[in-house]
């Protein structure tokens, strides 16, 4: 039973991923939703919104949430590397800085990935996110 | 349980596969095959599909080690075949044929037929050749309206039909750049690429990536979204303009976009809604205002969404996109389309192209549907 339940839920999985919305404009916009792993302070999961007004790229870690503004993020389309740069706070309220780096994979694909690593003054750990 | 559970599964993954197979079936030629994997096939039909967007001849072929296998020829478009003089009864189930055609690019059996020869009389068919209607040797007069307005639609109410085919250009480039490419907008020398338009670094980077994919990512092909934009002017099926005085706006219908239609209204409106509009008005063509200046309808039209390419080529664009296009019917025969790509988020400088189109008379405008997972 617990195959045919794994089998069910694959096959879900594979048909709705397959009928995400395209999004063939710049390739950060959009939703994201992944994780930073070992992320004690804010979580493992994040989610991620980000804008392109054609010079800068702005958006949002956590909305909701934490609201963490992103301050800094680009983009180099040599090898689609991505940095990001956002500050939170912890529940003392202490200013907690994130850079995350990372790179776009599967670039054509509209549930495209962001991979790499993310850290903060305190912790550190993989990243991954897909867009939504 | 366990293994009816995994035959289930083992049937839902092979269908899968092949669903994925299919959706990346209808593409620029060489998205799919590969031109220096030339192939000969000879032997007997087993079904003609005559289905869009491509017809397929299924057929079976004796390998070297004499195991038969089933190939898919892949042809033109029914509407091509049809136009001329073919149908789905030009092939069938036991001719013995010989297709020459070039290989697919994942090894599967899969070609793309440029010619089917009939063994038995040596007749070749299925043939597809397409060319402009021949202009008058003197140009016709533009047509008009009462008010000397010019007519972008048929010559006269209740007239002859005919629709506007037979692009000039089938791919956006920069005015007075010369970058050649394929019908599809598929680069000879990739190259050109940074000529093509004022491109911003991230947007040359998706260009590029596109081109060296063949275009195989195309969402009009992956996904059957809709040609917004130029694009509805670079492709085979033409479009046909309905003008609708009373009411003040002009309906441009779209042969190669599942009979989806765009409207321009010259009422004196403004441009204005929701960027990208929304789920149940998506706006793939924008939102168009337009006015005459002298013998040209200028039309301004943004509001797009993200969701589709709208240059043959895959010339990336952002919803910031606002185009300003100028339709002009030079004469009977001709209507001249310039337009003004400005898009900040996409581009470094407003920038321009343009091509020309053909009246098509005497015909309704060709219904191309496109299918989704259907190659």
């Amino acid at each position: 039973m617990r195959v045919f339940v794994f089998l069910v839920a694959f096959s879900v999985a594979v048909l709705t991923g397959s009928h995400l919305a395209a999004q063939e404009g710049h390739p950060l916009k959009g939703s994201w939703v992944g994780t930073w792993a070992g992320n004690k302070t804010h979580g493992n999961d994040v989610l991620l919104v980000m804008n392109w007004d054609g010079k800068t790229i702005s958006g949002v870690i956590n909305p909701g949430t934490d609201n963490m503004t992103i301050k800094n993020a680009t983009l180099n389309p040599a090898g689609w590397v991505v940095h990001i740069e956002a500050d939170g706070k912890d529940k003392s309220g202490a200013v907690v800085s994130y850079s995350i780096d990372g790179k776009i994979e599967d670039l054509r694909l509209p549930n495209r990935t962001i991979t790499g690593t993310w850290k903060s003054q305190r912790e550190s750990g993989m990243f991954r996110v897909a867009r939504q | 349980m366990r293994v009816r559970a995994i035959r289930l599964f083992a049937a839902s993954l092979a269908a899968l596969v092949l669903a994925g197979a299919s959706v990346a079936a209808h593409h620029e030629i060489l998205a799919k095959f590969d031109d220096k994997k030339p192939v000969t096939l000879t032997g007997i039909v087993t079904l003609l599909d005559w289905r869009n967007p491509h017809v397929h001849a299924y057929m079976d072929v004796r390998d070297q080690s004499g195991q038969t296998v089933n190939w898919a020829v892949e042809l033109e478009s029914p509407i091509d075949l049809q136009r001329n003089g073919w149908n789905k009864d030009s092939l069938r189930p036991g001719d013995r044929i010989t297709v020459e055609g070039i290989a697919a690019r994942n090894g599967s059996h899969q070609a793309w037929g440029n010619s089917v020869v009939l063994a038995g009389t040596g007749r070749q068919v299925l043939t597809v050749s397409s060319s402009a209607p021949t202009p008058p040797l003197s140009p016709r007069p533009t047509p008009r309206w009462p008010d000397r307005q010019p007519r972008l639609g048929a010559a006269s109410a209740g007239g002859a039909q005919g629709y506007w085919a037979f692009p000039s250009a089938t791919a956006l480039v920069e005015n007075g750049v010369t970058a050649p490419m394929s019908t599809y907008g598929l680069l000879k020398n990739i190259a050109d690429a940074p000529k093509v338009a004022p491109l911003q670094p991230w947007a040359q980077a998706l260009y590029i990536e596109r081109q060296r994919r063949f275009l195989q990512d195309d969402p009009m092909y992956l996904n059957c979204k809709p040609p917004g934009g130029p694009r509805q002017f670079q492709l085979p099926y033409g479009v046909q303009f309905v003008e609708d005085r009373e009411r003040q706006r002009i309906f441009v219908l779209i042969g190669s976009g599942n009979s989806n239609y765009r409207i321009i209204y010259t009422d004196g409106r403004g441009l204005k809604g929701q960027v990208g509009g929304d789920d149940d008005n998506p706006l793939y063509y924008g939102r168009s205002v337009a006015k005459w200046e002298g013998d040209t309808l200028v039309a301004s039209t943004a509001g797009f969404n993200e969701d589709f390419w709208f240059t043959n080529g895959g010339l990336p664009h952002t919803d910031q996109l606002r185009l300003t296009e100028r339709f002009t019917r030079t004469d009977f025969d001709t209507l001249k389309y310039e337009v003004t790509i400005d898009d900040q988020g996409a581009y470094t400088r407003p920038w321009s192209s343009g091509l020309t189109l053909r009246w098509v008379a005497g015909e309704e405008l060709p219904r191309h549907i496109c299918q989704e997972n259907r190659s």
